[in-house]
Parts: C-alpha cells; structure tokens; sequence
C-alpha cells in the first residue's frame, strides 16, 4: 500500500475484539505471532509491562509498576503527569499459572471491583489472547461503561468534528 | 457554522441515533435519540481502540523478545522449569 510496505513487509497486525458477553462480563481478544510464554513474560515483568500499558495517546505515564506474580501477590500501578498522581489501580494475583493463566482483582474502586482473568492459548507459534472482564453486578459494568462514556465525550466530539470535515455534502437528513 | 454544515452535523448526529429529526414545513426538529445503547456501544468501542493500542505497543515488546531468542529464555525459564 505505501512505499514502506515494499521495502520492509509490516508484519501482521492483528485485530482487537471487544464485547460485552453479559450483564455483568466484558471481553477483550487479540492474537500475537509469538509464543504464550513470551507474550505472558510481557505482562508479567513490570520492565516489559511498563513499555506497552500506556499508549502514547492517554497523556500520562505509568510512573510505577509493581507486581509480585504469584498467587496471593499485589500489584501497583500508579499513573502521572509530570510525576503528580493522576490515578492508581491495584489489587491481587488470585491464580498465577505460568504461560497460561492469569488471574487478579481490581481493588481500586469503593466497592468491589471487577476480576480479571487473562487466558493465553497458543497454536503453531501465534498466541491468542482473552481478557475475561467479570464485574460484581450489572450496575457495577453499567456504571463502569456510564462514566466512561461521560469522560469521553469531549473527544468522540473531536472524533465527530473529524468525520464532518471528511464526509461529503451527500451526507444529511434527506 | 453555515447552514450546510449544520445539516451535516445534524445528519450525522441522527445516523449515530444521539438525536432524532422531524421536519414540519421549514422547521426541522431536533430530539435527543435513543442514546443509551449508542453510549454503551461508543464506550465499548473506545475502549477496543485503548486496548487496540496497547496492544499494538504490545506486539513491539513481543517483537524484540522473539529476535533475543531462546538462549534468552533458557536463562530466564524460572517460571516453567524445563525438563
């Protein structure tokens, strides 16, 4: 397509699903060309961890990551700006099953939080993905989705500005 | 904003269901459409595009471990100990 992809081929870039799967469930996949222990060393070592959790786009960094991977075990993230809080997430490893297996609690929020549980499935080479999202109670996932939608909307406004400006006269009310 | 662009906002306002229309002679109406559901469906979509993103990055760090190769992992192989 570009001049770039004939000099070097871009490896393949998989798609991220999501899906709420039930009242109470969210769901994220996505496929990796590497095997299920390197891609799970990756979340598992907060050196690795650090170079990927914040995407460049969110404005902030993870200033610190700590993470004790065995059942029982806490972790620690804390996000900034400037070296100034902005927000914290933690919990515990309730299952740690190496290249396999992950699973922990969010204990940030007041009440109780979600639980994580993060599979990883490997075939011939490539590793496939799934984050399992279960909340304590729909309200729990509803007000989760209900605040995020208020946070965001200022930039799907940008995102709509963006698209008017791309669409044609051809688009409106008929 | 000029008529036109109005029209278009409008227009694309009513495609994502955030409002409804109605024209009665020379004035089009506006309502607030069935939001809630587009709301879920535009959180879930964000929230696909963070973890889109983070996996991107993600594909990168994999990446680099990959080329290291497996000299790097038989060092390293303390959480599967190997036969």
């Amino acid at each position: 397509m570009d001049e770039r992809s004939e000099i070097e081929p871009a490896p393949m870039k998989h798609r991220t699903t999501t899906e709420r799967t039930s009242d109470r469930e969210l769901v994220v996949t996505r496929t990796f060309n590497a095997p299920a222990r390197i891609v799970f060393e990756a979340w598992t070592k907060p050196e690795l961890f650090k170079r990927w959790w914040v995407p460049k786009s969110m404005g902030v960094s993870l200033l610190t990551c700590e993470m004790e991977v065995r059942v029982g075990g806490k972790y620690r993230l804390v996000f900034g700006n400037d070296g100034q809080t902005v927000m914290e997430v933690f919990g515990r490893y309730i299952e740690v099953t190496p290249h396999s297996r992950l699973v922990w609690t969010n204990d940030e929020g007041d009440e109780g939080g979600a639980v994580t549980t993060l599979t990883f499935e490997e075939k011939g080479g490539q590793t496939l993905l799934v984050k399992h999202d279960l909340y304590p109670s729909k309200q729990a996932l509803d007000g989760e989705l209900a605040s995020g939608a208020a946070e965001g909307l200022p930039e799907q406004l940008e995102q709509l500005d963006e698209l008017l400006v791309t669409l044609d006269a051809s688009v409106g009310p008929a | 904003m000029t008529l036109t662009g109005m029209k278009k906002h409008v227009g694309v306002l009513e495609q994502a269901g955030l409002v409804t229309t109605e024209k009665v002679g020379r004035v089009r109406t506006c309502k607030l459409g069935p939001r809630r559901l587009e709301e879920e469906a535009a959180w879930i979509e964000r929230h696909r595009q963070l973890w889109a993103s983070r996996f991107d990055a993600l594909d990168k760090v994999v990446e680099e471990l990959k080329q290291k190769g497996d000299g790097r992992w038989t060092n390293e192989a303390r959480l599967s100990p190997r036969p």
